[in-house]
């Protein structure tokens, strides 16, 4: 027993009651800003302290929560997406609500529940930890109490969410009477192709591919983005669907993988659809945030198809992916509140003229979209490349050249986006401001996008790092 | 004799009328009410493996304390979200949730 | 004698169960459905009487019946509009046989999963005194899991005041 191995867990939860306490002793009318700041100080400390855990690979408690390089690649990946959020929506969420710091403190244990499922080496903790990073984004996806968007887009995914636990619980239920255990590596130990055993491991990919917003489970996504507030979008775009793809590479890659017979194929016809449907459904959008809520499913399409390798090199691209797929979004994401700050809508059609008005933005939403196209010298090439070299090294060609013709019609709607931001006329002569801490984290997308393009050893080689600890 | 078989076939017939209700019912509550039948099944399911395959360890009945608990953190949101509809629109209907659509 | 006792009691609760379930998705009126609900909570409290686990049991009829069918209940009240018939029909729009079909299959292809599935029936000791012995594992082995599951409930309860309040004005 190590409890030292759960300290920025437990660092987290303190913080965020920290913060509703504080929240409680502030004067009403204050403004709550110092508390979005007292959390990101917070989380900048965490996230110096796991770079401590580095080397460690130990096991609370009969091997029921892991802290090895796999989970912590997660979890500073959870802990960076949730300071960039935090850091380009403080204006946007003042705007939003008066229980400001209810919302931050929520999000905080949101990234709890998502930094459990990094760590969870069995099916209960796996279930807990995505409960409560899940029912958390319930709420937080219907906290803009004023639009009844909003209330509709949780509404919805509280339902399909709820609907879709249930059946990956069903599944693991299987799993576990067939096996006998709930330990990752003791299913691997009892497991025999069974009707059980496949009705079971069935079940639990569709729930995770549910999360993961993978086709044909994808149908909340569009609606849910789109009527969520800005920063739960973000939140849910990088650090839901990573959470997802950690919990399901520990799943099937430790518990599931002498069964690869029988999921691969599935695996491989998801992820061509997710991004055939991904990428086609979304030329015809009008909203930023149902764009990129097409986009992310598309991506969550490619980061899939990395499972096909099913070996390091495979997860390894995936990792580095869903890295470079953060650091994108965080960009495009960060203009998109900016430009929702402005004109108080999240259409296409308001980013037109930005060019002019704010030259830093429009670049950093370009080189962002065109990093998720996967055009060099954008970071996006080099993990596209990675994931299709690791598949194509184990027969499936296919998939490789279906995401590559994928991404060249891809380039040709993120340049419809672009095309209005540089050619045509804003609406009105408005000054555009954003705020500092906005300029920052677009710039820090901007340069990190760049930089993992133009050279990608050192991720590469933590992505690698982690992955192998895997096996 | 009442053994294993049995339960399990309990718990998927209740799961499969969950099932059709929550594919099939108008209302919101009705469809809520739907996912409790399904995590209901859940939990027959995992005390009977419990008692037949884990008998000494307990494994299932642990794993149900906490589908049961989630469950009552899911309704409790869920119904919160519910007010919040009605209030927005002075209707549960399912159907009526149709401001954004593709 | 005792066998016999064991599998007429194993039929009532199943029955009741599956009845009652079932008529919580046909029943047109909400309320008619909560009831039905709660009843059908009883029934599968029954079934984990007959599976030696009378802790779940209590917990069942404690939290299901006594808080989670009450708030469906109460729901239902406050969100009714004039007229109380008809507040869960089945979706029209949807084809129904198509659903049912769905269910249906599933129901014969997890029959099937149970039929054929070998088994590892295990000989072990049954547990008399769960109580203790799940206290003991909750507060050690699935220490993790059991603090996850507080933050949850209290993330869970914030959440509802939140959003059940409303905008102040």
């Amino acid at each position: 027993m190590n409890i030292a191995l759960l300290t920025s867990e437990i660092a987290v939860v303190i913080l965020a009651l920290l913060i509703i306490v504080f929240d409680l002793l502030m004067p009403r009318q204050e403004a709550r800003r110092s508390l979005g700041y007292f959390a990101v100080c917070g989380l900048l400390g965490i996230l110096v302290y796991t770079f401590n855990q580095h080397g460690a690979s130990a096991t609370v408690y009969h091997g029921f929560f892991v802290v090895d390089k796999f989970a912590l690649f997660f979890k500073q990946l959870f802990i960076v997406a949730t300071i960039l959020t935090l850091l380009f929506s403080f204006d946007y969420i003042e705007g939003l609500t008066h229980n400001t710091g209810e919302f931050y403190a929520l999000l905080l244990l949101s990234l709890v529940g998502m930094m459990v499922m990094a760590s969870a080496n069995d099916l209960l903790t796996v279930f807990v930890g995505l409960e409560l990073m899940t029912i958390i984004f319930y709420i937080l996806v219907g906290f803009d109490l004023r639009s009844s968007k909003s209330s509709e887009a949780g509404t919805k995914y509280l339902i399909l969410g709820s609907a879709a636990s249930a059946v990956l619980l069903y599944g693991m239920s299987w799993v576990y009477g067939f096996t006998g255990s709930i330990v990752l590596s003791e299913i691997a130990a009892h497991i025999t192709a069974s009707p059980a055993m496949l009705l079971g491991l069935g079940l639990m990919l569709a729930g995770f591919c549910f999360k993961m917003s993978i086709v044909p489970f994808h149908m909340w996504a569009p609606d849910v983005y789109e009527g969520a507030p800005i920063p739960v979008t973000a939140m849910l775009a990088m650090a839901s669907k990573a959470a997802g793809v950690a919990v399901l590479l520990r799943v099937f890659l430790v518990a599931f993988a002498d069964l690869q017979a029988y999921w691969l194929t599935i695996v491989s016809l998801l992820a061509g659809l997710s991004m055939i449907v991904g990428i086609i459904v979304a030329i015809w959008q009008t909203n930023t945030k149902r764009m990129l809520a097409y986009s992310s499913i598309a991506q969550a399409g490619y980061i899939l198809s990395g499972l096909l390798a099913a070996d390091a090199a495979g997860v390894k691209g995936m990792l580095f992916y869903a890295v470079l797929y953060m650091v994108a979004n965080v960009g495009a994401f960060a203009v998109t509140t900016a430009v929702n700050n402005q004109y108080g809508s999240d259409k296409i059609d308001d980013l037109s003229g930005l060019s002019q008005k704010s030259p830093f933005l429009a670049v950093v939403m370009t080189v962002s979209l065109l990093s998720m196209a996967g055009l060099p010298p954008m970071a996006g090439f080099v993990g596209k490349m990675y994931i299709f070299m690791a598949i194509t090294d184990k027969g499936y060609f296919w998939i490789a050249m279906l995401g590559l013709v994928m991404s060249m019609v891809s380039v040709y709607y993120y340049m419809l986006v672009v095309k209005v931001m540089y050619s045509k006329e804003a609406k009105n002569q408005q000054e555009f401001t954003a705020s500092v801490s906005l300029r920052i984290v677009a710039l820090i997308s901007l340069i990190a996008t760049l930089f993992i393009g133009i050279y990608p050893g050192p991720l590469a080689e933590l992505a690698n790092a982690a992955a192998r600890s895997l096996w | 004799m009442i053994g294993l078989v049995h339960f399990l076939t309990v718990a998927a017939i209740v799961f499969a009328i969950g099932l059709y209700g929550v594919l099939s019912k108008r209302t919101i509550v009705g469809i809520l009410m739907s996912i409790e039948l399904m995590l209901n099944a859940v939990n027959i399911n995992l005390i009977a493996f419990s008692r037949f395959i884990t008998p000494e360890v307990l494994t299932g009945q642990i794993f149900a304390i906490f589908t049961i608990t989630v469950a009552a953190a899911e309704v409790a949101v869920g119904m919160a979200m519910i007010f919040r509809v009605y209030y927005d629109r002075n209707t549960v209907h399912a159907a009526r949730l149709d401001e954004m659509r593709w | 004698m005792n066998e016999l006792i064991y599998t007429v009691a194993f039929y009532i609760f199943a029955a009741i169960t599956v009845a009652a379930a079932f008529g919580v998705v046909t029943k047109s009126n909400l309320v008619h459905s909560a009831l039905l609900l709660a009843l059908c909570f009883i029934g599968v409290s029954g079934l984990y009487v007959l599976l030696q686990a009378d802790f779940l049991a209590a917990v069942q009829i404690l939290i299901y019946n006594g808080a989670i069918a009450i708030v469906f209940v109460l729901g239902t009240m406050l969100t009714r509009r004039s007229s109380r018939h008809g507040t869960n029909d089945t979706e029209v729009n949807i084809p129904s046989r198509v659903v049912t079909l769905v269910s249906g299959l599933f129901v014969v292809v997890t029959l099937g999963v149970i039929a054929t599935t070998p088994w590892h029936y295990s000989s072990g000791v049954i547990v008399e005194d769960t109580p203790s012995l799940l206290a003991q594992l909750i507060l050690t082995d699935y220490m993790v899991v059991m603090e996850a599951a507080a933050v949850l409930l209290l993330a869970a309860m914030i959440g509802a005041i939140v959003l059940a309040k409303g905008v102040e004005e």
